[in-house]
């Protein structure tokens, strides 16, 4: 990230809780706590559950540090190698994320502690890994309350959960849209007739929309006060928990299969350009140098970015289709790959800044500055597809890399089959520039062409290049 | 009294205890209860 790594810079998305607050100085990640958050975090240095899962991964790494003032404690984190939203997560990611909290918060009431909210964004992934970042967030357990969080962890989780589970209903353009996700009352609109009757639709859904509605007025200190006197309890708070991961678990429905699913079957490679191609980009990345974080774009089933991980310590694989990120990521996981990160995202609609001054969460080119691009056979899909002009296709590729990074892309021809397929959908002479001269002479204005391979087919160009510094 | 920095909902607070098996409901019929006596009992003098 461009930002002068002397002096602090305050993370904007950390302002939510007064009580603590994150901050960057040389490149490290700290947590500043004030008085109560302090002696909130020894008690929660000291309990046994924390100890656990920190050395399970579970908890972003943790420990304190000398005291940055005004603050009274200072924490130093771990660094989370790309910084992701719930909305860039699959299916089954936002819901692996959804079980990591309730077991970390069923975890922390064992112990006498519980969560101060409920959030999505309280979540990140090493690869395939969910990680619990708001060390801030736990609070020793007051007797008799039930989960402050509970209601952020229904619009930011559950409700997209039920939504893409009962309905099919894609969640991701529901969290982008809404930093506070959706409410108990937009939901109920999803789910009337026999739908009403759905796991976990009428008490998560209805009665808790209804129940906001007949308490509008009532505070919550005054609930609070009223449940503790009706005996609520912290037993009562675990079932509560283990009842929403129950459900939670039954939520498991895979999105179906969609037109990129089954595309390495169909992309129409020979046995010959495949091997070819998977050469190019191994020595590319084996030629940068161990990279930081390499990027794949139009990532599909992951083959590229699998090969990239062989040498670059990180990758970011992006893509579209949000079946496919949901395939990849379980396949990644079934393999045990942790240093792969699939992202559901539309390169033609990136994610956009979002939350306060459209700064508390980072848009997706503010957080991303990769050491190797990989812009494997999706040139065309942007440029022909979505209409965008091939130069501007070129910036973004140049626009996502370091100075001195390498983009490794592909070409396809217009005359390649599925290029022809794609053009065949635009009025004739659309795309006068779409030749393979013409990229060939924007990508040499941006960068330094370094290698340049014909695939056996004949109809589509690798081209390895440095990108100007 | 700590205030949570979070405004928790005061339906999304009752609702916890609904869901919480037998014994949740128990404590949600006893919350409720409470609130209908409490009413009655200031309806009267509401009257003067
Ligand atoms: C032809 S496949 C190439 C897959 C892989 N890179 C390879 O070379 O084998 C194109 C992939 O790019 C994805 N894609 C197309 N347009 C995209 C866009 N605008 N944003 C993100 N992904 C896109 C498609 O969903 C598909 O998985």
């Amino acid at each position: 990230m461009a930002h002068p790594d002397t002096g602090v810079r305050v993370d904007p998305g950390s302002f939510r809780d007064p009580g603590n607050r994150v901050f960057h100085r040389d490149g490290e990640v700290l947590r500043g706590l004030d008085e109560r958050s302090a002696r909130d975090w020894r008690a929660l240095a000291g309990s046994g559950f924390f100890r656990t899962l920190l050395a399970a991964g579970k908890l972003c790494g943790t420990e304190e540090v000398a005291p940055t003032p005004p603050w009274s404690a200072t924490l130093r984190h771990e660094r989370i190698p790309f910084v992701s939203h719930p909305y860039e997560w699959s299916f089954g990611m936002l819901r692996d994320a959804a079980l990591l909290h309730l077991e970390i918060l069923r975890a922390a009431l064992v112990d006498g502690f519980t969560t101060k909210d409920g959030s999505a964004y309280n979540l990140q992934w090493r690869g395939t890994a969910p990680v619990f970042i708001d060390i801030g967030s736990f609070q020793p357990y007051r007797d008799g309350e039930p989960w402050a969080g509970y209601r952020q962890f229904c619009q930011t989780l559950l409700y997209p959960l039920l939504l893409q589970a009962h309905l099919g209903v894609d969640f991701q353009p529901w969290l982008r849209a809404r930093v506070d996700g959706l409410e108990p009352d937009q939901m109920r609109r999803f789910f009337g007739g026999a739908r009403r009757l759905l796991p976990g639709v009428p008490t998560h859904v209805h009665l808790h929309g209804a129940m906001q509605q007949r308490n509008a007025r009532a505070t919550t200190s005054d609930v609070r006060a009223q449940l503790r006197e009706a005996g609520y309890s912290r037993e009562l708070a675990a079932a509560t928990v283990r009842g929403i991961e129950k459900l939670v678990r039954r939520l498991d429905r895979r999105p179906g299969e969609s037109h990129w699913s089954d595309y390495q079957r169909t992309c129409g490679y020979s046995a010959q350009d495949r091997h070819a191609k998977e050469r190019f980009v191994e020595e590319a990345v084996a030629a940068a140098g161990a990279p930081a974080m390499a990027l794949d774009l139009g990532a599909n089933d992951g083959r590229y970015a699998r090969i990239a991980a062989r040498h670059a310590r990180y990758v970011v694989a992006v893509e579209q289709d949000p079946a496919v990120v949901d395939a990849l990521y379980r396949a990644l996981r079934a393999e045990g790959e942790r240093r792969i990160l699939p992202l559901v995202m539309d390169l033609a609609d990136p994610s956009p800044g979002g939350g306060w001054r459209g700064v508390e969460r980072a848009g997706f080119a503010a957080r991303t500055r990769a050491d190797v691009v990989l812009a494997l056979a999706v040139v065309h899909h942007l440029a022909i597809g979505r209409n965008v002009p091939l130069a501007e296709v070129v910036d973004q590729l140049a626009g996502l890399a370091t100075p001195g990074a390498t983009l490794v892309v592909e070409f396809v021809h217009p005359e390649d089959p599925m290029a022809r397929r794609l053009l065949a959908n635009k009025p004739d002479g659309l795309f006068p520039d779409y030749r393979r001269e013409e990229f060939e002479r924007l990508l040499a204005a941006r960068c330094r062409i370094t290698r340049r391979a014909e695939l056996p087919s004949g109809t589509r160009t690798l081209y390895r290049a440095v990108v100007n510094g | 009294m700590h205030l949570a920095y979070l405004d928790a909902g005061s339906g999304s607070l009752i609702v916890q205890a609904v869901v919480g098996g037998v014994a949740g409901a128990a404590v949600a019929a006893k919350l409720y209860w409470r609130r209908l006596v409490a009413r009655f009992r200031r309806q009267p003098t509401d009257q003067h």
